[in-house]
């Protein structure tokens, strides 16, 4: 009797251990590589929306260039906050292909006179709630501002950040990449 | 005690989690919680990190109410409540005094942390009769994220005259817990 207890209950747990390692393989293959990426790449590259003219701006323009797309917003101090940095990287190592590309989840005049009000150096294109959406297949879950999203030369993701990508992780991602 | 959320970065490449955090990875999805969560635990999402409920309190006043979690805030001149269907002469509701903030970029700005309750007074309704209270809210975690304008609602049934308050309604109500 009580071997039969100790025999389902082994039986049992490794059950969930089996259970617990399927789904952990399946979770880290999302969060850390996720099958998705490439897609979620290929959408990012493929990605048309207006620039603050109403000029339509393809993003696989600046493919070949080690590429930040900056998810941001007017309304957004933290968004703000980290511009500063990025026009100074950009005016520094723009020269050697880094190139900042903002999406703006905002109106166009409110996003053209801040861009103007800040001298902004990089393109800034502008997106309504779908740019939202698109942020969260890249890894955006909460759709909270800033996001930001850093392409290799080829194309590839390899990082993202929510919320501000501070001066000393953005000098590593250059060092690495460019 | 600094119970600010934090964030990370997520570099793409294979994780090295520990042991306990794999399975606590593992148990998270197992639990049904989103990959979202379990990748950044410690920022909620907005309708956590700003959870709206209302009740009628009586035939002429509702009550809308924000619980805002710690190390979150909601800005007081971005709150538009509605109702649905609109009573006539229905006006915007007087909302309490926020938190002066002078902020780098917008300057003066009232800010809500913790509770914010707010009296919606009803012109006309009948009792028994449904009506959706719609409150547009917008905010941002201490961390530094900022959430964008987010409209949540809740039906309310207004109570007869005499009988007290309705039931508070949340509008994502809490998930029981297996642990309480």
């Amino acid at each position: 009797m009580s071997s039969s207890i100790v025999r389902w209950s082994v039986l049992g747990v490794a059950a969930a251990a089996a259970l617990a390692a399927g789904i952990y393989f399946a979770y880290d293959a999302r969060t850390a590589k996720p099958e998705s990426e490439p897609l979620a790449a290929a959408a990012l590259n493929g990605l048309a929306l207006p620039d603050v003219d109403g000029k339509e701006q393809r993003l696989d323009q600046w493919r070949g260039k080690l590429i930040v797309v900056n998810f941001w917003a007017t309304w957004c101090a933290p968004c703000r906050e980290e511009m500063p940095e990025f026009i100074k990287a950009q005016s520094e190592l723009g020269p050697k292909g880094l190139q900042f590309v903002g999406i703006a989840v905002d109106q166009p005049d409110k996003v053209k006179q801040f861009a103007e009000e800040i001298g902004l150096n990089y393109p800034t294109l502008v997106g309504g709630f779908g740019a939202m959406e698109l942020s969260k297949t890249l890894g955006n879950h909460l759709m909270a501002l800033p996001f930001s999203v850093v392409m290799d030369r080829k194309g590839t993701i390899v990082y993202t950040q929510l919320g501000t990508l501070k001066p000393d992780k953005l000098t590593a991602i250059t060092r690495q990449y460019l | 005690m600094d119970r600010s959320p934090t964030l990370t970065g997520s570099p793409r490449k294979p994780s090295r989690r520990s042991g306990a955090a794999r399975i606590a990875a593992a148990l998270a999805c197992a639990l049904g919680l989103t990959a979202a969560v379990a990748a950044d635990p410690k920022l909620l999402p907005p309708e956590q990190a700003f959870r709206f409920s209302a009740r009628a309190l009586d035939e002429r006043t509702l009550e809308a109410r924000f619980a805002v979690a710690d190390g979150y805030y909601l800005y007081r001149d971005k709150f538009v409540f509605a109702l649905e269907p609109q009573p006539p002469g229905f006006a915007a509701p007087q909302l309490p005094p926020g938190k002066l903030k002078d902020d780098q970029f917008f300057g003066k700005v009232e800010t809500y942390r913790g509770e914010v309750v707010v009296n919606l007074p009803l012109p006309a309704a009948a009792a028994g009769q449904s009506i959706v209270v719609a409150a547009d809210s917008q905010g941002c975690a201490d961390a530094g994220v900022c959430y964008p304008a987010n409209r949540q609602k809740i039906t309310l049934v207004i109570p007869a005259a005499g009988k007290g308050p309705g039931a508070v309604v949340e509008a994502y109500p809490r998930k029981k817990s297996w642990f309480n």
